[in-house]
């Protein structure tokens, strides 16, 4: 009896393979995005009409969840203005708990009121927004806070948590995605936000997600085994929008600085989800004197998992920046010495 | 003596307007025990005020209101016992209202969903190591 209720007890736990998009390649979201971009002009006044109009035409919880999600992703903005207003009060209390709370009340309903009024908000807007849509079409959707780690982030200040996601319950299986960086990023030279859908955001693969996602309950991982601890997640590489198109897992380097000998190789391992030449993997090595971009001789594809070995012929310090074609997908630094 | 009645013109005029009137009326004041469905009225305020604006809606279906500016609303069909409420506002907490039996007159508090507010904003930036050089 206790070896099955053992048995019963891996397989809910441990057997249950990990929660990500390609779960759903049986469906298309077509239909689901059509309609979110049918609804672009609704407003936010009426949340049950416009959940209504979303999801009463489509079949599976999974589109109704897309539309949801393509609906705020397409047409809520991300307010740098707000972001910065809070980023300055929550350093200025983070030791003052009651300063510091009385801020998070009043800001509250500032961020409310512009997101009602202006469609436009910051993460925890963006998550509270799906979770509040997604329940009332009845999907279960909950809030995650941690940190999020980007190339700007300075990362010996962050000392608190600073994002907000979503995970959803589809199937009866959890699923992770992170509206706020589906929605968009920052115009290189404006600064404005423009929107920009990234779809390696919506239901990603948990072991990507936990590159540059760190929630503050280790259950939200969604991670089958061990879990990345916090020093794993800051000491990690780098990685940007575009490695979500591309890759599902992130295996090594594990950490963004490494040291090594001259001719001495280092190896950078990815998982792929979805086909890459090897002709189109490319390394922009940058030293204090010059850039330059190198095809690597040593990249090899095999079992859906991305290698390249390279040496460096010369000592410095290098940032190594990983591409594929033009898109830029992750970011280290190596030391190189005698 | 006979007397004659000579009803005007004009009064069955307005004998056939009362009997339209009446014909084309439901009737009210049904046995309350055959009653099926109710009108149900209410306010929804917070603990500060009356809230404008709130979504009042039957859980399930597309039908709903929302409250006036003292916060008052009329549902607009009839209800059953056993239906539910759904009273919803950007920024606060649900609420799920059954209708009882002896249900006429809802009365909604949402409270402050208290939710700690962060953002970290996305970037393609290339990151670039700080060099003493």
């Amino acid at each position: 009896m206790r070896i099955f209720i053992l048995y019963i007890f891996l397989y809910i736990f441990v057997f249950q393979g990990t929660a990500q998009i390609s779960d759903f390649s049986h469906i298309s979201f077509e239909k689901a995005d059509e309609i979110a971009l049918k609804y672009k002009d609704e407003t936010l006044h009426n949340l049950p009409d416009l959940v209504y109009k979303l999801t009463s035409q489509l079949d599976t919880d999974a589109e109704r969840f897309r539309a949801i999600f393509k609906w705020i992703c397409s047409n809520v903005s991300n307010n740098y203005g707000l972001y910065e207003r809070n980023k300055r009060n929550r350093q200025r209390y983070k030791d003052n708990p009651a300063r510091l709370k009385a801020w998070n009340s009043k800001f509250q309903k500032i961020v409310f009121k512009r997101l009602l009024k202006n469609r436009s908000t910051i993460c925890t807007g963006y998550a509270y927004l799906v979770k509040e849509l997604a329940n009332l079409a009845d999907i279960e959707c909950e809030m995650i806070h941690g940190y999020g780690r980007t190339s700007t982030i300075n990362l010996k200040t962050l000392d608190s948590p600073n994002h907000s996601w979503n995970v959803v319950k589809l199937d009866g299986k959890w699923y992770l995605c992170d509206p706020t960086w589906a929605s968009g990023n920052p115009n290189p030279e404006s600064n404005q936000f423009q929107f920009d859908f990234n779809e390696g955001f919506f239901l990603s693969d948990p072991k990507i997600f936990a590159i540059n996602h760190h929630p503050i309950i280790k259950k939200w991982f969604l991670l089958e085994g061990e879990t990345p601890s916090f020093d794993d997640f800051m000491d990690a590489p780098i990685i940007y929008n575009k490695a979500y198109a591309y890759f599902s897992g992130h295996t090594y380097p594990q950490k963004m600085h490494n040291a090594i000998q001259r001719n001495q190789n280092i190896n950078f391992t990815l998982q792929l989800q979805k086909e890459v030449a090897e002709k189109d993997v490319n390394l922009v090595i940058e030293s204090s004197f010059r850039e330059r971009k190198i095809y690597p001789k040593e990249v090899s594809i095999k079992d859906n998992s991305l290698s390249i070995d390279y040496k460096f012929e010369f000592t410095g310090f290098y940032d190594v920046h990983l591409y594929i074609k033009e898109d830029l997908i992750a970011t280290y630094t190596v030391e190189v010495t005698r | 003596m006979k007397t004659h009645i000579t009803i005007p013109k004009k009064a069955w005029y307005a004998a056939l307007i009362m009997m339209l009137i009446f014909a084309f009326n439901p009737m009210y004041g049904q046995n309350t025990s055959a009653q099926k469905g109710r009108i149900i009225k209410g306010t929804v305020s917070n603990p500060q005020g009356p809230l404008e604006g709130v979504n009042v809606i039957l859980k399930g279906e597309n039908q709903g209101t929302v409250t006036n500016a003292k916060g008052e609303f009329t549902f607009p069909v009839a209800l059953e016992t056993g239906d539910v409420l759904v009273i919803s506002f950007l920024g606060y907490e649900s609420i799920e209202f059954r209708i009882k039996e002896d249900t006429t007159f809802v009365k909604a508090i949402l409270s402050d969903e208290v939710i700690e507010i962060m953002g970290a904003v996305n970037t393609n930036k290339r990151y670039k190591s700080k060099r003493k050089n």
